[in-house]
């Protein structure tokens, strides 16, 4: 390879993150000097004395929303595929219909319900968010990864075990390189319905950046429930372009 | 070797093991005499002696035996056990509920505990594992839950009276009545001009591929929006219009209420609705639209008489994705004044009232079951008698 | 040496393979024939344990293969199938590669090997190494599948329609190839195809299976001669037989070596095979034949009467 293709190959890296970066800049120095634009929230709220959220620092509650979706995503990412390769070996095959069924009829279910329900089981706070996301979370993802399982080439499969792989090296080696695209769609699902239902949490006691449109809504301050609109919508399209791009690789 | 030995269904079995632990061990029931205080958790084996309890839970175990050596007859016969276990069990609680809480007492009231929950989530599951294992049809499975919500009905209607549930219902069901109307026809709305507009949009990106890429990238671009963001961010610009423009703040527009709950679920729908009928018109079997044409169908047949009709069942598909998800946001939409059922899980929340939650989310968890159940019964027809 | 002794399958109620007995020698070529759904699959896929036999033994060089490991059983056997099988997110190379990797071998052995691979199957390195399966011809694809299977060199070798859904001149290239490799490596192959012309033309031996048994085996000239019963008759082509029996044979073992003799008018290459010869006479309406070396240089002669089998006058 000669080394001029090598630059290219890093420039067109480079600007492949264009995209995400742009966003997540956008987004932190938003959250970061919110207070700069005092003077254009005036223009929205002219009578009211405070036109900026100070019940929380923006960064801060940036942060705890971040934290929350990032646990919960990550535990139904672990989960889930573990399931969905669990019930697609030998062993577990029984649970197959079973939870193939589950996934389908679960995500009927409308997220702001099923977060609805989780606090008489658990509560007040974050964690029946974070219990509410997972297992909503969940769903997404064992389907994808059932799909993209189910999606490969039962030939390639025996080929595989025909060439002496053990069960072992068929999962690393074959089915979860293939069906990793399915999985990642369905990851990004998962956490593109998990921003938006955190931010639903602030109705449950959960201080994120869900706060200040609660706060907006409830003191009838416009500006609030825009600057909170505004660093939710940019956090979602940060990540979303993150998955665009991880899935756009061959 | 022998002959016909099936290995142990343990779907079946661990179901059934789960169900009776968490029946006879977790809480089954709290009472509480009035709406503030705190009330005192009961497990089944408290109730009534116990041995109501028992009788309710020693079936299931006969489940699990047969679950060891599964025969066909066997599981029709763990069906109807299930199911007749399931519909028992708001009987179960309505005799618990008179036992415990007098006529006299008119603030008392039952909640219903993990055990309850989970038997019945259990049982749930177990009923669609033996649909699954004895393939019974779709239509004739939908029967199945007929015994258990007749007998819910009966329950409820008849002897519940005390059950905190009921009594939070009793208070505002009026309110209720409008909260269902009004989610239905916010739902009903956006669904209906969305496949209208998403209709007249795929006719034009049909023809035209710049609009279909900008207009599949702004569908996009919108979905990725949080809910609670996308209404916020609406809430500025129409409460502006509806004071500037008359007729506008006449009709009822502004910030808060039925206009921006509206545009945004006409634009989240819009993407799925879009993404279905242009799949659906473009994936219609090229050889099929080939034949067609060679037997001498204009243009305009062959997209009425053939595309058409084959495209429906993913048309309606798109339908019901576009329609559980209105369901679901039309909670969410319940946060800026637009009512519906929301209204009552964010007052409840409001309150920490978690009777009033379970009010306003068990009917739209049951909406979205419905709606999910309806048109995908509608679609299968057409399949059956349209396309493969 | 591979042994079958009583094998039986049972798939629920239905027996898929009835108690049959088979030997097959070291370097021998044994095609499995017969319809579809008569048990030649199974069978083959009971050699290598993908699907484990439920009566008799299966002795791999006098040992039963259910003492074996199964994992180190399948890497000590090359397996190809008809439709490769090929690892889709994998390039060529690496596929090649897969067993010999299994087997850790040192990285530059396995990239040696599969250089060396490539180049018996006629893969040039330089332009397919790093393509991917999909970028591939069928014909290409199934030479990477052989190559994958002889990565380890295994002395067994198990082929499940491995030219089935070729187009039929590419089928004929490979199984030309595939009969000058067999002549190189001399492995032990059990071969299954439903194509009684390419059984005929690679086997040693020929096993003709028919509703999970075995209804007659032995060499390709014997069944044509023999056939045991109608069924084999009419596999074997029918009226067609004789055709069939005259493609085994080259224009070399018939043709009588030059005397002094005028030259007939057309021309037969001396590794043609008879019925291409009868072929060639039909058209022209001659009865004499020039037996040419590849040079085309004129070595015999091959009259109607020979080529028949009768003596010479």
């Amino acid at each position: 390879m000669t080394s001029s293709s090598v630059t290219t190959r890093a420039v067109a890296t480079q600007r492949q993150w264009l995209a995400p970066l742009i966003w997540f800049i956008l987004l932190l120095s938003l959250a970061a000097g919110m207070s700069q634009l005092e003077w254009l929230f005036r223009l929205l709220e002219p009578e009211l004395r405070q036109v900026i959220y100070r019940r929380g620092d923006f960064l801060a509650l940036l942060g705890r929303h971040v934290l929350v979706v990032a646990i919960a995503s990550l535990l139904a990412v672990i989960l889930g595929v573990g399931a969905a390769v669990a019930v697609t070996r030998e062993a577990g095959r029984d649970f197959l219909p079973l939870v193939a069924q589950l996934a389908s009829i679960g995500q009927t279910f409308p997220p702001v319900a099923v977060l609805a329900l989780a606090v008489p089981a658990l509560g007040f706070g974050t964690l029946p968010i974070i219990v509410a996301l997972l297992l909503y979370g969940l769903l997404p993802i064992v389907r994808n990864t059932l799909a993209g399982i189910g999606s490969i080439d039962p030939d390639v499969h025996e080929a595989a075990r025909g060439m002496g792989m053990t069960p072992r090296q068929i999962l690393r080696q074959v089915e979860l390189p293939l069906a990793a695209p399915f999985i990642l769609a369905g990851i990004r699902t998962s956490v593109t319905i998990n921003i938006a239902t955190a931010a639903l949490g602030a109705t449950v006691g959960a201080s994120n950046l869900g706060d200040p449109i609660i706060s907006g809504i409830v003191n009838g301050n416009t500006a609030y429930i825009v600057q909170g609109a505004l660093l939710i919508g940019l956090l979602s399209l940060t990540v979303d372009s993150i998955f665009e791009r991880l899935q756009r690789r061959p | 070797m022998g002959v016909n030995r099936q290995s142990p269904n343990w779907v079946l079995l661990s179901l059934m093991l789960v169900s009776v632990v968490a029946w006879l061990f977790l809480d089954a029931l709290n009472v509480a005499p009035n709406r503030i205080v705190p009330g005192t958790p009961y497990t089944s084996l408290e109730v009534m002696g116990g041995w109501p309890a028992l009788l309710l839970g020693l079936p299931l175990l006969g489940v699990a035996v047969l679950a060891w050596q599964p025969s066909r007859k066997g599981l029709q016969c763990s069906l109807a056990v299930v199911v007749a276990v399931l519909m028992l069990l708001p009987l179960w609680l309505a005799a618990a509920t008179v036992g415990f809480v007098d006529a006299d007492a008119p603030q008392a009231r039952v909640g219903i505990g993990s055990a309850l929950w989970l038997l019945l989530f259990l049982l749930l599951l177990a009923v669609i594992e033996l649909r699954t294992r004895l393939g019974v049809s779709r239509a004739k499975g939908w029967l199945l839950f007929m015994p258990m919500l007749a007998s819910w009905w009966l329950a409820l209607t008849l002897w519940l009276e005390p059950l905190a549930l009921v009594r939070e219902y009793r208070v505002r069901s009026d309110q209720f009545a409008s909260a269902v109307y009004t989610h239905l026809m916010l739902v009903g709305a956006a669904v209906g001009v969305s496949l209208l507009l998403a209709a007249v949009l795929v006719l034009v990106m049909r023809r035209q591929p710049a609009v279909r890429r900008i207009g599949f990238a702004a569908l996009n671009f919108l979905q990725t929006i949080p809910s609670l963001a996308l209404f916020g961010l609406l809430l500025a610009p129409l409460a502006w219009l509806g004071s500037r423009i008359d007729w506008l703040g006449n009709m009822g527009v502004s910030g808060i209420g039925w206009a921006p709950a509206f545009l945004a679920l006409l634009g989240y729908s819009l993407l799925p609705m879009v993404r279905n009928i242009f799949v659906a018109l473009e994936e219609v079997d090229a050889g099929v639209i080939e034949s067609a044409r060679g037997m001498g169908m204009s243009r305009r047949q062959v997209f009425v008489q053939v595309r058409l009709p084959l495209a429906l069942p993913v048309v309606l598909e798109g339908v019901r994705i576009t329609t559980i998800q209105a369901i679901g946001l039309t909670a969410v939409a319940a946060l800026i004044g637009a009512g519906g059922l929301g209204t009552f899980i964010f007052q409840g929340l409001g309150q920490a009232a978690m009777d009033m939650v379970l009010l306003g989310a068990l009917p739209i968890i049951a909406l979205a079951l419905v709606a999910d159940a309806l048109i995908g019964a509608l679609s299968e027809r057409l399949r059956l008698g349209g396309a493969q | 040496m591979i042994e079958l002794f009583d094998v039986t399958k049972r798939f629920g109620d239905e027996t898929a393979v009835n108690a049959i007995s088979l030997r097959v020698a070291k370097g021998e070529l044994c095609a499995l024939v017969g319809t579809s759904g008569c048990g030649k699959s199974t069978t083959l896929r009971m050699i290598n344990r993908l699907i484990e036999h439920d009566g008799g033994e299966i002795h791999l060089d006098g040992e039963p293969v259910r003492s074996f490991d199964e994992v180190t059983l399948r890497r000590r056997i090359g397996y190809v199938i008809q439709s490769t099988g090929l690892f889709p997110h994998w390039t060529v190379s690496r596929n090649i590669g897969l067993v010999p990797r299994l087997l850790k071998w040192p990285k530059e052995r396995v990239r040696d090997r599969v250089e060396e691979l490539m180049q018996l199957l006629g893969l040039p390195v330089a332009e397919f190494a790093d393509k991917y399966p999909r970028q591939l011809s069928g014909g290409q694809a199934q030479r990477v599948g052989v190559a994958r299977a002889l990565a380890a060199d295994p002395d067994i070798l198990l082929m499940d329609e491995p030219f089935g859904a070729l187009d039929p001149i590419t089928r004929a290239t490979l199984q030309d190839e595939m009969r000058a490799l067999q002549a190189r490596l001399h492995k032990t192959i059990v071969f299954v195809t439903h194509d009684m012309d390419e059984a005929l033309a690679l086997a040693d031996r020929l096993v003709v299976m028919h509703q999970g048994r075995i209804v007659q085996q032995g060499s390709p000239i014997d069944l044509l001669h023999e056939p045991a019963n109608p069924f084999v008759e009419s596999l074997l082509g029918g009226l067609d037989r004789g055709l069939k029996e005259a493609a085994l044979i080259q224009v070399g073992e018939r043709m009588l070596p030059f005397g002094p003799r005028l030259l007939a008018s057309e021309r037969i290459p001396y590794g043609a095979s008879l019925s291409q010869a009868l072929s060639v006479m039909l058209w022209h309406r001659v009865d004499r034949l020039t037996v040419v070396d590849e040079e085309d240089i004129p070595i015999g002669e091959l009259s109607l009467r020979r080529l028949l089998g009768a003596k010479a006058p």
